[in-house]
């Protein structure tokens, strides 16, 4: 049951429009939300209700600056107890977002990971711009980007976190948020009224993020991430990539919770100057109630494509050198009970 | 008794949805499989595979010379299958199974699964992406291709 007393509702403007965008898109997660659907599509996934971007209300040129504007604008933050702090219970699955409409001329998920769409001039960087016409250029001669960097279970990082299509469950206490994606278990921790910090003196797949509630309204900065890409199909990220977000829940007029990020990707090595996007996730009630649960999962010992000497993406099958056994034995077969398949090994 | 049969069809009017789906969930390109045709093999479990990031469908199917040959197929990640029906119970380990799959393109025996028939006739759909399955489903219905003896050829399953 969802505690309506725990969510913020869009005010003025911002709900207006985000009235129009969703009412366009009530047939569409009707029809989602029913259980036992095909797969999305990403033209149906496109078709998604989608706010309205928020830009920052000043261009900053830094992470830091936005995230200090919010900061002061926001009063120091709200001080949330366990008793107070918004409750984004159940789990939770990617919508839709503009990402894709940065980096091509009417650009939306539909075409991102599709050949054609033309590539806006003067976003990016040269070298990643470049970089990025030639990622299009290969998609239109093959059909497809022949290799995701994820295909040898690399992290997919922060802006392509948000993206990521498999299951998610969101956890808020008053002194840190846990964001957690069932793809490669990839958790993002946010510490809440912290600074940042890095003894580790490296960068990593979720870097590191901070926050601060405004009232409902999460706002996170995070920095030191791994260089990346968007997602399959868009441009790459460099090292300097930094984000400030707000996550903030939202509920249509069918009842069905959103929770709506806006986020600012600040990378100047990659970008020409910061933009914004807003992505979307959706409550899936309907997963719970078929028993759908996050498991824990190893890539490494449960995925066997690769990229070849040509540079395309294939699979190892049973019988190859370099086959795993998601479902064999451990190192111990001659000893009872190693098999990581008892329940399928006892039908 | 069990027969297999591997029945290419080139099916134009799936080209256009196929043409026009994306690979929505996968984490790795879909472009080693020749999405532009399916093909049904028949055989028998041998493994079902449903885990992240993909689940795999493993089967002992008989080829032209009487040989036994382990097939391969990929299917949707557990997330995704389960929103179709399909979870880690819906094969049984040794049951005869149909499966309707767009093959690999460097011509081993692997593919995208898009549909599979069970033993008792049900029709699941473990595909990603790669497959608008319900609607090549009406299709492989419409046309009696599922049904049809003459496509299930004359090979033994078992030798």
């Amino acid at each position: 049951m969802i505690d309506r007393r725990k969510i913020k509702t869009l005010s003025g403007a911002t709900n207006a429009s985000l009235a129009l965008f969703l009412g366009a898109g009530l047939t569409v997660i009707a029809s989602a939300q029913q259980g036992n659907e095909d797969i999305r599509s990403d033209e149906a996934q496109a078709a998604l209700p989608m706010p309205p971007v928020e830009r920052p209300p000043i261009e900053f040129k830094t992470a830091e600056a936005h995230y200090s504007y919010l900061l002061e604008q926001s009063g120091g933050g709200t001080q949330h107890t366990m008793a107070t702090i918004p409750v984004w219970s159940g789990l939770w699955s990617a919508g839709n977002n503009s990402m894709p409409g940065l980096f091509l001329v009417d650009g939306t998920l539909a075409i991102a990971m599709a050949p054609g769409g033309e590539v806006r001039e003067g976003v990016l960087t040269p070298p990643y711009e470049q970089q990025f016409k030639e990622r299009r250029a290969e998609m239109a001669e093959y059909g497809e980007q022949r290799y995701d960097r994820l295909t040898n279970c690399e992290y997919p990082g922060v802006a392509r976190w948000l993206w990521e299509p498999y299951i998610k469950e969101f956890v808020n206490t008053p002194k840190q948020t846990w964001l957690l994606n069932d793809l490669m278990n990839e958790t993002r921790r946010v510490y809440i009224g912290a600074e940042h910090i890095n003894i580790d003196g490296r960068h990593s797949a979720t870097g590191d993020s901070i926050g601060f509630w405004s009232d409902d309204k999460l706002v996170m900065w995070t920095k030191w991430i791994n260089p990346a890409d968007y997602l399959r199909g868009m441009p790459l990220t460099s090292n300097q990539l930094e984000l400030v977000e707000t996550w903030e829940e939202a509920v249509r007029s069918d009842g069905v919770r959103m929770i709506v990020t806006q986020a600012t990707f600040y990378d100047p090595v990659a970008l020409v100057r910061p933009l914004t996007a807003v992505y979307t996730h959706e409550s899936r009630p309907d997963l719970e109630e078929i028993g759908v649960r996050i498991r824990n999962w190893e890539c490494v010992t449960s995925s066997n494509s690769y990229k070849d000497a040509e540079g395309n993406t294939q699979f190892y099958l049973p019988g190859d050198p370099g086959y795993v056994d998601a479902r064999g034995t451990t190192e111990f077969p001659e000893l009872p009970g190693q098999s990581l398949d008892p329940i399928f090994d006892a039908q | 008794m069990m027969r297999k049969m591997i029945l290419t069809t080139l099916i134009a009017m799936s080209l256009v949805t196929i043409a026009t789906m994306g690979p929505a969930s996968a984490h790795h390109s879909f472009a080693m499989f020749d999405l532009s045709q399916h093909q049904l093999v028949e055989g028998r479990i041998t493994d079902w595979h449903y885990n992240s990031p993909h689940s795999w469908l493993y089967i002992d199917a008989v080829d032209e010379n009487g040989q036994m040959q382990r097939w391969s197929f990929e299917g949707a990640a557990p997330v995704h299958a389960t929103r179709q029906g399909v979870t880690g119970n819906t094969f049984r380990k040794s049951e005869v199974v149909r499966v309707v799959m767009s093959p690999i393109r460097d011509g081993r025996r692997a593919g995208a699964m898009c549909f599979v028939v069970k033993e008792d006739n049900s029709i699941v759909r473990p595909n990603d992406a790669t497959c608008n399955a319900v609607g090549v489903i009406e299709t492989w219905q419409s046309n009696g291709w599922l049904k049809s003896t003459e496509h299930l050829g004359e090979h033994p399953a078992e030798p």
